[in-house]
């Protein structure tokens, strides 16, 4: 029951139901079982992003360097995913590493220096980005072996597997969020981070912790980004750091830490997906869909805390 | 001309309803020109809605507020502040970074040719403060002056906008006996100038010093409005709970031989020195001494929270290294801060959530939180407690002042401590809630745990403590004992 | 505050005190230095275009200085106006935009430096040009749809980066075929920023929308053709839908070579990069040299693709 209780974005869900419904209404296609399929697919991998910002994020923290975690595991996949090299394990052990280690650089810096999380995620994109060039001389790494081709476009009981990973992350975070001691901390931090401390709470480990998490789930969306199109470059996911924080507060996550849930992120992420997946069936011009999306990402912030100044 | 009985502000039939809970109901209240009209009421009482409907911060449902015979309850915060009432809020709202004079012009800055006139900022300002008696340098950033400073800053801010009522929410909650002192001329000038002034306070004593009249609520009902010299404490009290309360003397006689807590060559540069002390099973220890005499420091050094220089702190003989708070909760030590907001609780956590945080891993499998283990504890403390919420589940930032410290007694009691040390428990709390944790510091010494308590107010650490440790500029004057203990001792040790 | 201001000018004295000594060794008569701003270096085709200056340069014996401008038409100006101060010989723009580059040209040629483009134009007339037509690019990609469809059926087009000037020809010459076949329907345009994951995603819409009424798609550049190719895959319609995209890359190469991408352009970076270098030599050696070299582009089909595999 808590859990319905935790959804403090009703008010999105709202917001989101009525979209889909406006958009059912104008396209016949929309609301059909192989374009929510399609629909979540596309999500998934800013959804793993937004996942893991959001445990940042409920710290009262941010992560600027997930587009560039992105680059730098979907190439070191990619490197030791030719055929006939190592098993499919390697190569997704090797994504996930790099996005991990990355993570941790991040907590490590932060916690060690007290410089803001903006800038040192701010350096590190900069430093992933060139990494990425340096481990790919600038190229895009192709020729992948099959199974791993298979992660991102293969079908497990006719349930695309990215589908299947999108639903075991969001199990899993939700877990993490709402059932462990890790998760009451990192609300504990966020919400006050003098007073965690004073309660006992190893502030620095905390921190270490979601950043590691930001980072891994980072290294996986590297991974399923590469699978997907086949390719790891080292140019993927500029800008994906954005998308991925717009689907977080979107979700009802406050920027200033202590608030946030898994499930309102996940709503975010869809309502961004739906609006893009919408405007291509209607054809909307681009130059207009950028407008179109900037407008629906405020606006459904307006109404969610219009919403939230009702109930309180 | 003499204007004191002349109506200022005249409030009739205010009612506010949450969630369909009575908050105020039917409220009358007025105010006379050059009075000081003290507002009482326990916490929850209703004094803050009220206080929010009448600066515009909240509207009220039903009533109406004539302030010099016009109508207000429809106007906003900035209208009503620039009619001329003002408040001074319990927690200070000043730009830390800006000077104490730019912090006074705030919003109305002086200009010349569409430029900022600093000088001229800076020459009114220190008029205005010299005026009020106040030693503050006008150029000071105002993150360097200490609370009481900025609250006087404060009162200096609404008397420079011209404020005809000022509506004063626990002043003197972090004022010294002298700042005090300083606050009480200042009311006693803004009178003489016909200011009228609404006094919220818990502390009876300056009440009956100040007030000229007082107005009691209880419950969201209005009680009686009744001039000072009318009332003494005892039947104020009364006014107040609804009940006579017994006088305040809580101190457990039977402490027992086990020293608990020893503190050796304590020191701190700058903050304290040579602090030698030990606290015995069932005992409270008083700490008493001036703000910035180093009490709060020499508590969050035995708590891991700061650090000190050299000296030993042993619990139960066995030396302790400690470098964190999450050690010392480790070792059996728990602290209940002064500054609740700051370092007490997580706003955004629930009861239960704050009560079981420092002790999870004692409801918990592996990572897991049981959570069925960690309600019943929780519920079962907050009964003990009596913690008034809505449920375990009611965010912590929602309840009053008495009960958000109740929940953070209880997340350091969960942690089972053979040591407490409790930081101003009472402040800003109402005097049925104090009653309580007076009670229930009593009964944690009859089950032999062991108190540090720190207090400002004198009666208090008397009644409370077996013995009186009194700081005076970081140094250790005297430890004296229940009975030899007494208001002037004390201060004569503290003001040495 | 005033001494921040000194201490600043100072060191900037400084930097370009620096910049003029190490000129000097530059100016070494016999080996000519080449200044050289490149687009992107994240961009695998400017990558080759680099890499084949390179070889060139060893060969013809010149010095180059290599910078990236990261698509800042603003960072392409102050890398130029540095190769000024440096006093370079010759000057090779690959310039970031039409317009926005334009002033790097202009400031080159007061200088008398000469500077020769690379890959795509300014709106100021360099001293020379090496690079291909983009607008036959979309002409060549539209006149194989237009045969393999005989002349009638629905497309859709995927766009590069709206407004750039790659994107703006390609679907220039895209459209004046489509003027001359009737019985061509554009269905839908759409960009996908040049984004092989973006693309897909828009295919896999279109999909949606318009299922098998698409008869064939152009894609303005590889990556993006092969992302409509495996949403095509995905959703079993690639026999039924032809796919062509510009570039060539190795990627596009072995796809054409599968038969999963009908059709690539190829435009050729290494004769390109050759060719800038061949020219800015020619010109700092007081050579006879031609103001426009255009290197053609080819059309790629399964039994052309292997000779390029390489």
């Amino acid at each position: 029951m808590h859990y319905i209780k935790n959804l403090r974005q009703y008010g999105i869900f709202i917001v989101f139901s009525i979209i889909c419904l406006i958009i059912s209404f104008i396209s016949p296609q929309f609301l059909t079982v192989s374009n929510w399929t399609i629909i979540i697919t596309q999500v998934s991998i800013n959804a793993l992003l937004a996942f893991g910002v959001t445990f940042v994020i409920i710290t009262g923290g941010i992560d600027l360097s997930l587009g560039s975690i992105v680059a730098v595991a979907g190439v070191s996949a990619a490197m030791l995913a030719h055929p006939d090299s190592y098993p499919v394990l390697v190569p997704v052990f090797a994504g996930l590493l790099a996005g991990l280690l990355i993570g941790a650089f991040n907590g490590f810096i932060i916690t060690k220096s007290k410089i803001a999380p903006f800038i040192v995620t701010l350096g590190t994109m900069t430093i992933g980005r060139g990494l990425a060039l340096i481990l790919s001389n600038g190229r895009p790494v192709s020729n992948l072996s099959e199974p791993f081709v298979f992660i991102g476009s293969g079908k497990i009981m006719n349930i695309p597997v990215l589908i299947v990973i999108l639903v075991l992350m969001f199990i899993l975070c939700s877990i993490i969020l709402n059932k462990t001691i890790l998760g009451r901390y990192i609300y504990a931090v966020g919400g006050n981070e003098q007073a965690a401390r004073a309660s006992g709470i190893n502030v620095t480990q905390v921190k270490m912790a979601v950043y590691s998490i930001s980072g891994l789930l980072a290294g996986l969306a590297g991974i399923l980004l590469t699978s997907r199109i086949t390719t790891g470059q080292p140019n993927a996911g500029a800008g994906f750091e954005l998308d991925a924080i717009a689907a977080v507060v979107i979700g009802g996550t406050s920027t200033t830490g202590g608030k946030g849930t898994i499930a309102g992120t996940l709503i975010g992420v869809l309502l961004i997906g739906v609006i893009n997946n919408s405007l291509d069936l209607l054809n909307v011009t681009s130059y207009y869909q950028q407008v179109v999306m900037g407008i629906i990402i405020i606006g459904a912030v307006v109404l969610d805390s219009l919403n939230q100044k009702s109930n309180s | 001309m003499h204007p004191a009985d002349e109506q200022i502000l005249k409030v009739n039939g205010l009612s506010k309803s949450f969630f369909g809970v009575k908050a105020l109901d039917n409220i009358h209240f007025d105010l006379k020109r050059g009075e000081v009209h003290a507002l009482m009421g326990e916490n929850g009482a209703g004094k803050s809605t009220f206080m929010k409907i009448l600066i515009g911060l909240l509207k009220a449902d039903a009533g109406s507020i004539s302030f010099n015979s016009e109508q207000i309850e429809n106007m906003d915060v900035h209208s009503i502040m620039k009619k001329g009432i003002s408040m001074i809020h319990q927690e200070i709202l000043m730009v830390p970074e800006l000077s104490v004079a730019q912090n006074i012009f705030l919003g109305r800055e002086i200009k010349r040719a569409y430029l900022l006139d600093e000088q001229a900022i800076n020459q009114q300002a220190e008029n205005l403060l010299q005026s009020m008696g106040l030693n503050i340098k006008v150029q000071t950033k105002a993150k360097h002056l200490s609370i009481a400073e900025l609250q006087l800053v404060e009162i200096a801010k609404a008397v420079s906008n011209n404020a005809r009522v000022i509506i004063m929410d626990e002043p003197s909650s972090a004022l010294s006996e002298k700042e005090v002192e300083i606050l009480f001329n200042t009311i006693k000038d803004l009178k003489s100038k016909g200011v009228a002034i609404i006094y919220i306070s818990h502390k009876m004593e300056e009440i009956f010093q100040i007030a000229d009249r007082i107005t009691v609520l209880r419950d969201g009902k209005f009680i009686a409005t009744k001039p000072a010299a009318e009332l003494d404490k005892s039947n104020l009290i009364s006014l107040m709970v609804g009940r006579e309360l017994e006088e305040l003397f809580y101190a457990n006689s039977i402490t027992q031989p086990e020293v608990i807590l020893k503190v050796k060559n304590l020191n701190k540069k700058g903050k304290f020195s040579d602090i030698n002390f030990d606290v015995h099973a069932g005992e409270v220890l008083g700490i008493a001494g001036l703000m910035g005499a180093g009490r709060t420091e020499i508590a969050k050094a035995i708590y891991g929270l700061d650090s000190f220089d050299s000296g030993e702190i042993m619990l139960k003989g066995k030396k302790l290294e400690i470098r964190s708070p999450k050690e010392a909760i480790r070792e059996g030590i728990g602290y209940v801060s002064e500054d609740r907001k700051a370092l007490g609780f997580i706003p955004e956590l629930s009861v239960k959530q704050n009560i079981s945080l420092s002790s999870i891993l004692n409801y918990s499998k592996s990572w897991f939180i049981d959570e069925n283990k960690e309600e019943k504890a929780s519920s079962k403390i907050a009964k003990q407690l009596n913690i008034k919420a809505s449920g375990l589940n009611q965010k912590v930032m929602n309840l009053s002042g008495g009960n958000q410290q109740k929940v953070v007694i209880a997340r350091v009691l969960m942690a089972s401590p053979s040591l407490i040390i409790l930081d101003e428990p009472t402040r800003g709390i109402d005097i049925g809630a104090k009653h309580e944790i007076y009670k229930l510091i009593r009964k944690l010494t009859e089950s032999g745990l062991a108190v540090i308590m720190i207090s400002s107010e004198l009666p208090e650490i008397l009644g409370m403590s077996n013995r009186i440790l009194v700081l005076s500029k970081g140094k250790q004057k005297t430890i004296l004992t229940q009975k030899e203990a007494s208001q002037e001792k004390i201060m004569q040790y503290a003001l040495h | 505050m005033k001494y921040t201001h000194l201490i600043l000018i100072g060191l900037l004295l400084f930097i370009t005190g620096c910049n003029q000594s190490e000129s000097n060794k530059n100016n070494a008569p016999d080996k000519i230095v080449i200044g050289i701003s490149m687009l992107s270096m994240q961009n695998e085709f400017i990558v080759n275009i680099s890499d084949e200056m390179q070889k060139k340069a060893e060969e013809l014996g010149a010095e180059l200085i290599i910078v990236d401008a990261e698509r800042s038409p603003l960072k392409q100006i102050e890398q130029v106006e540095s190769f000024i101060a440096q006093k370079v010989d010759v000057i090779i723009l690959n310039p970031c935009e039409y317009e926005a580059s334009s002033p790097a040209v202009t400031k080159a040629l007061a200088a008398n430096i000469p500077i020769v483009n690379v890959n795509s134009a300014t709106k100021v007339q360099p001293t020379a040009f090496v690079g291909s037509n983009d607008v036959e690019s979309g002409r060549i990609a539209m006149k194989f749809i237009a045969e393999k469809l005989g002349s009638k059926g629905n497309i859709v087009m995927i766009q590069g980066l709206n407004g750039q000037a790659a994107q703006i020809q390609r679907e220039q010459g895209a459209k004046e075929i489509m003027a001359e076949f009737p019985g061509l329907n554009m269905f839908a345009q759409q960009t996908a920023e040049w984004d092989r994951a973006k693309s897909m995603d828009l295919m896999q819409n279109w999909i949606q929308s318009y299922g098998t009424k698409i008869n064939a798609v152009f894609a303005h550049n590889d990556e993006m053709g092969l992302g409509a190719v495996k949403a095509l895959q995905d959703a079993g319609m690639k026999d039924k839908v032809i796919v062509v995209s510009i570039d060539a890359i190795t990627d596009a190469l072995q796809a054409v070579k599968k038969g999963d991408l009908d059709a690539t352009v190829f435009q050729d970076a290494r004769k390109q990069g050759a060719g800038a270098i061949e020219t800015a030599v020619k010109i700092a050696r007081g050579q006879k040299f031609d103001r426009e070299v255009l290197i053609p582009f080819k059309l790629l089909v399964k039994e052309d693709v292997d000779s390029y595999l390489k």
